[in-house]
């Protein structure tokens, strides 16, 4: 039977939500403080009205405090569940009112893409688009990179604050406490920050010749979208505006760092002897090489490239992008929809695996293909000796750990709803005639939050298309229990008794 | 002598670069985006809008994006129509004929529309499998202008509205209930 959730279940939800808004108002003051220093009064306006509306609701909702502020895990899933639909609703706001969306869904996919970070772009003119109106895609990026419910529970966390904690596809608490972990994942993003940031904006001053303020621009927007896996770039050529090895080996360091673990993270700042036993850190190593050769192999045996120097360096670059969940690319769209065979299979399946989890890529995670490879091996092994040997395996990931029935079951459990997720965007792509090659590429990408693209993604594609590609990429960066559980309780709030 | 001989290779040169210039097939941006391997050493022009940066390098030369969009004649700013992303390639030119330019294209400015000529690279070996355009000469067509926005009162006046119901709501929210 199903249970219709009570006014002060539902008056939870509201306060902490209101919470949420109300920290993403504040976080906005950054882009309309940025304008007004741009003197790009227009956007200026509308991030003003967009504070208006994140601050006047999240307030709004805050006005009585709850009686029991206990979340349970029910609570916690449709708060980020909700936060999730809510904040891109309001952050594409400023989007809508900068003109260069065709319909109101563009700027809602954006910022949808923008918060997953996922980096698939409807928008228009790009390179005429304000500074500080690209400087709050890159912010969006951030936020959802560390996420915004974590940004919530550093300041404010109280009963039950794991439960949010979970919800956004964290599972890896680092210190005792929430607050701790939250705080912990901060201020790695902001010692990257400040070494991203420098390093990028030093190569775009002294190496590519830019304007100081312009190499500023660059360097926190790259970074942001670098370290937070995304992939919006501030002009529509992608990391191929730069033309500089350089300027790409920082942006694929911060990309690297980006999909490792804030766990493994800790574990490298505490000296990280035992970060190579890691089955996390192996897989990628693994699967990162596996997909390296393949793409490789089917470029030079189509001979894209004449040289090895060009077949390597954009070879290696796509292949961290799609893998780390990053989506930047050094080629045009076009040129990318060329390759086919092997170096299409090695780019999709990058995209597909993704990063580590508890970082802030999407896909699949290593560890769950790890863990995946582990169980499979183990019942050959099973099969192999005699009836009623008993195997364990056991692997290490921040400590030895045994592989048992129930962990085996959820991890094969999310890994089959990916695969489910990439096919419902394919299918759809079908539908509306995409080849079957450029339909996967473009689910793939949205479904695992990486954001590469073969030319699909465009404004002028079918709305249900549209509608496919934010389902998914809100889908795949929750990772879809707090998803499951909105559902649940939207159905029980209707049906339940 | 060896100034005199210098002088002529100079005079020679600059003599075949107009004829280069000349010799050059008029492509258009879409066109070389569609067939990117097809142009791969020839001699082209390209007509377009120089946007984002000029990265004025080390080795004297400068980068930049030449963008052959609508938008390159008709910006959102002035009343243009949405068309669609930006269609746009690499363009390597000597800093000395980027220099002088007006401000590249972004949101305050249109950049200088030009007539880029020089050799298209596909695939360059020895910058590591880029694409671009190698110029040896740019001829500014139409000189950059300002743009210049024109903010909505009414969305600036709804923001200030509703962030002083946010702030009120905030105070009231903070007061300890008497109840």
């Amino acid at each position: 039977m199903l249970i219709r959730p009570t006014r002060e279940d539902l008056h939870l939800i509201g306060h902490n939500l209101g919470r949420v808004l109300v920290v993403v108002a504040v976080a906005s003051l950054l882009p309309l403080g940025w304008a007004l220093i741009a003197r790009e009064t227009a956007p200026a306006a509308s991030f003003l009205l967009m504070i208006g509306v994140f601050g006047s609701l999240g307030y709004g909702m805050m006005q009585r405090p709850p009686e029991n502020s206990r979340l349970e895990w029910s609570h916690g899933m449709v708060i980020v569940g909700l936060t999730w639909l809510i904040v891109p609703a309001i952050g594409a706001i400023p989007l809508e009112l900068s003109g260069h969306y065709g319909s109101l869904i563009d700027p809602y996919f954006d910022a949808m893409s923008g918060l997953t970070t996922t980096g698939l772009t409807l928008i228009q003119d790009l390179d005429h688009l304000a500074t500080s109106l690209n400087f709050w895609r890159h912010l969006l990026h951030f936020m959802g990179g560390q996420g915004i419910v974590i940004a919530v529970l550093s300041v404010f966390a109280g009963g039950g604050a794991m439960t949010l904690y979970y919800g956004e596809a964290r599972d890896e608490r680092i210190f005792p406490s929430v607050r701790s972990t939250a705080r912990f994942i901060w201020l790695v993003s902001i010692v990257h920050a400040a070494f991203g940031i420098l390093a990028l904006g030093a190569v775009g001053y002294f190496v590519l010749g830019f304007r100081p303020f312009r190499a500023i621009f660059h360097g926190v927007t790259i970074f942001m979208a670098a370290f937070d896996t995304g992939g919006f770039a501030p002009q529509s050529s992608s990391l191929g505006y730069y033309h500089s090895g350089v300027f790409e080996a920082v942006t694929a360091v911060l990309m690297v760092a980006g999909a490792l673990s804030f766990g493994l993270h800790f574990a490298l700042w505490r000296g990280g002897r035992r970060v190579i036993r890691n089955l996390e850190v192996r897989t990628l190593f693994a699967t990162f090489l596996g997909t390296l050769l393949l793409t490789l192999g089917g470029l030079a045996g189509a001979g894209v490239y004449g040289s090895l120097f060009g077949l390597s360096r954009q070879g290696i670059f796509q292949i961290l992008s799609a893998h780390t969940g990053t989506g930047f690319a050094t080629i045009p769209s076009p040129e990318l929809a060329s390759w086919t065979g092997l170096a299409f299979g090695g780019v999709a399946i990058a995209m597909a695996l993704g990063g580590m989890g508890s970082s802030t890529s999407g896909g699949v995670k290593s560890l769950r293909v790890g863990l995946t490879i582990k169980a499979l091996s183990s019942q050959v092994r099973q099969v192999l000796l005699p009836e009623g040997a008993v195997i364990s395996t056991r692997y290490w990931h921040h400590g030895w750990k045994q592989l048992n029935p129930g962990l085996i079951e959820a991890v094969m459990g999310v890994s089959l709803l990916y695969v489910a997720l990439y096919l419902l965007g394919a299918g759809m792509g079908l539908l509306y005639h995409l080849p079957l090659q450029a339909a996967l590429f473009e689910s793939v990408s949205a479904g695992a939050n990486v954001g590469l693209s073969v030319g699909v993604t465009d404004p002028s594609m079918p709305v249900l298309l549209k509608l496919t590609y934010i389902l998914q990429m809100w889908a795949g960066r929750l990772e879809f229990v707090a998803i499951f559980a909105l559902i649940g309780f939207v159905i029980s709030l209707v049906r339940g008794k | 002598m060896r100034r005199v001989a210098a002088l002529t290779a100079m005079g020679l040169l600059a003599m075949l670069i107009p004829i280069g210039a000349r010799a050059a097939t008029d492509v258009n941006v879409q066109q070389l985006l569609a067939d990117p391997s097809g142009f791969d050493g020839q001699t082209i022009s390209v007509v377009g809008e120089l946007i984002g940066d000029y990265g004025f390098r080390g080795d004297g030369s400068a980068w930049s994006q030449l963008n052959g969009d609508s938008y390159t004649t008709a910006p959102l700013l002035k009343s243009g129509r949405l068309s669609g992303s930006n269609l746009g390639i690499g363009i390597r030119a000597p800093a000395a004929l980027i220099r002088d330019l007006d401000p590249p294209g972004d949101y305050h400015h249109r950049g200088p529309l030009v007539r880029a000529t020089g050799t298209w690279r596909y695939h360059a070996a020895d910058r590591g499998g880029e694409t671009y355009l190698d110029a040896i000469n740019v001829e500014v067509l139409e000189r950059g202008t300002e743009l210049n926005e024109t903010p909505d009162p009414a969305v600036a006046g709804v923001g200030v509205v509703l962030l002083f119901l946010a702030l009120w709501l905030g105070l009231r929210a903070r007061k300890p209930s008497t109840g």
